[in-house]
């Protein structure tokens, strides 16, 4: 079993009156992305301020790299990288300059800025004052930085949430490289598609609760009770066949009659599965 | 390398990093490589302009006395060339230290590069010394700048009297800077809140050469103490009275304890 990077036991926080995160349970492993999903307001970024030692939790124990988070001082973001909407860049310091600074704080050396410049696509705007980047590259500037101390886990609040699909894809692609060298990535998105292609667990995230906790697929296939069947006959019609007695009876008829042109399975996708969970469909 | 042990803990409020991370302890490397940055932040268009602005404004006095001085036919005065440094040398004083500190510490959160510093291992009291030194090092340079812009040549023990009372009012100015940095979100409401402080730092001090009440005031203010030293090395009197010393003194120790107050409540933020 590899190591257990993250762990949440219980934890609820409340602002004022407002609860805003219920019971929260979850581990996450070395080379795992564990993905936190729920529409805005959910509470994903509270939850990433509590184990990145931001926020205090009202309740509960969260430990990150085996430490109490209530315990935890700034050497912990020595093993830890943190990327959130509140990672700002130096505008008027260059894409290398802004590296440069942060990695002189973290005692990095500088080929590791180079090797992730390029890795990322930034090598060509490494001149650039920071503050002339387009919202796609400053995204990847805030992501190169926070991994450029090698870090065990990455915290990535939304990392591609309004960016084009191609940016988007590049990010993922880096994310699964991180991985593949071990490191243990939390990450929050609204993005069913990006949720169920790279992580290996999710939490679904409702008005701060976990309603539901697994691997994408596992997700999937326990709401794939009620399975039902897409047909395209040859007489170019459709019909949605579910698995009721006469809904079989009919599809075997059609079969035997040579009518059917295909015949598909609807898989749900995390996105109807969490519809279904909460009523409601992700923002 | 942990070098400077802390005397606080600090407690309270929903602003964790700052909170946890504490001023305890200061990483030398770290430190060096903040200060290396604001000390050229310092050169940027925003915030050379006031030091640049008092040392011109002590020069240009000078030359405006010396000229009038002349059309009556007399000599500059030294007393008069004291005015002229004191001028500048507040400017610089509260301008380079409330105003550029106060903004650098506005930009940072309104930028969010603050919480990236925090984030990446930075405590609380390497950025405090990272943000005020390099402000504090250039009011040393201009007021020192200031002198041979009067054209003045004072005496050793008066050059230590001057150097003496500028490091105590930069200590004093760079610490306000950043209790005013705490209270303000954004670089705009930083310099409409910082104005009128500052303005009431300098005017004190300068209307005390006309009236009454108003000097007395200026004994209060450690800028009124710094007008006074300029005017004691322009007559090369070199003395500070235990009054003078005493106000700046609690002045500094005021600014620290409402410094220390808002950063136990929230670190470098208000919510
Ligand atoms: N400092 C705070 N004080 C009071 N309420 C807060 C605070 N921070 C967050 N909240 C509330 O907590 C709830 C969860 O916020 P959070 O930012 O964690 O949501 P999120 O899932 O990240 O949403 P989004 O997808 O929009 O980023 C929201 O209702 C928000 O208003
Ligand atoms: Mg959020």
């Amino acid at each position: 079993m590899a190591k257990e990077y993250i762990r949440l036991e219980h934890i609820s926080k409340k602002f004022g009156e407002a609860t805003v995160l219920r019971d929260l349970n979850a581990v996450l492993h070395r080379g795992e992305i564990l993905g936190f999903l729920g529409p805005s307001g959910a509470g994903k970024t509270t939850t990433i301020k509590i184990l990145t030692g931001q926020l205090k939790p009202t309740s509960g124990d969260a430990y990150v790299l085996g430490i109490h988070v209530e315990k935890i001082d700034e050497t912990i973001y020595e093993q830890i990288g943190v990327v959130t909407d509140q990672s700002g860049v130096y505008e008027r310091l260059t894409v290398y300059d802004n590296l440069k600074f942060f990695a002189r704080i973290l005692g990095v050396p500088g080929e590791r800025i180079e090797e992730l410049l390029k890795r990322v696509g930034l090598y060509e705007h490494r001149k650039k004052p920071a503050g002339k980047l387009s919202k796609g590259q400053a995204q990847r500037l805030v992501l190169v930085r926070a991994v450029l101390h090698r870090p065990r886990v990455l915290f990535l609040d939304e990392p591609t949430s309004g960016l084009d699909p191609s940016t988007a894809l590049d990010i993922h692609r880096l994310l699964e490289e991180l991985r593949e060298e071990g490191m243990a990535i939390f990450l929050t998105t609204h993005n069913m598609e990006e949720a169920t292609k790279l992580c290996d667990h999710v939490a679904l995230l409702n008005d701060g609760q976990i309603v539901e906790y697994g691997t994408p697929e596992e997700l999937c296939l326990r709401y794939n009770q009620d399975k039902r069947y897409r047909v395209l006959l040859s007489d170019g019609s459709r019909l949605l066949l579910g698995q009721e007695a006469e809904d079989v009876g009919r599809l075997s008829r059609l079969l035997q009659a040579n009518q059917v042109n295909s015949l598909h399975s609807c898989e749900p996708t995390l996105e109807s599965v969490f519809l279904t969970v909460t009523g409601r469909a992700l923002g | 390398m942990r070098t400077v042990q802390a005397a606080e803990k600090m407690h309270g409020g929903n602003g964790g990093i700052w909170r946890r991370t504490g001023m305890k302890t200061v990483h030398w490397n770290k430190l060096s490589v903040i200060l290396s940055m604001k000390w050229r932040t310092q050169f940027s268009k925003n915030f050379i302009a006031m030091p640049l602005f008092s040392v011109g404004l002590t020069f240009v006095m000078t030359l405006f006395y010396g000229s009038m001085a002349k059309s009556n036919g007399k000599a500059l005065d030294d007393s008069v060339r004291g005015v002229a440094l004191s001028l500048g040398a507040l400017m610089n004083t509260t301008m380079t230290g409330i105003l550029c500190t106060g903004m650098a510490l506005a930009e940072e959160k309104e930028k969010h590069t603050l919480r990236a510093l925090m984030t990446s291992s930075v405590n609380g009291l390497e950025f405090f010394l990272g943000s005020t030194l390099p402000v504090a090092a250039m009011i040393l340079i201009v007021n020192v700048l200031s002198v041979p812009a009067a054209g003045l040549r004072p005496s050793a023990a008066a050059w230590a009297m001057w150097l003496g009372v500028s490091v105590l009012c930069a200590i004093a100015s760079t610490v306000l800077g950043m209790i005013f940095g705490i209270c303000c979100k954004s670089q705009v409401s930083a310099s409409t809140l910082i104005s009128v402080p500052t303005l009431v730092l300098v005017m004190v001090p300068v209307f005390g050469e006309f009236s009454g009440f108003m000097e007395k005031a200026s004994g209060f203010l450690f800028t009124g103490v710094l007008s006074k030293a300029a005017a004691a090395l322009a007559a090369d009197t070199p003395r500070v009275d235990g009054f003078g010393l005493g106000v700046i003194g609690a002045e500094i120790l005021l600014a620290a304890a409402v410094f220390v107050a808002l950063y136990r409540e929230n670190g470098y933020e208000k919510e």
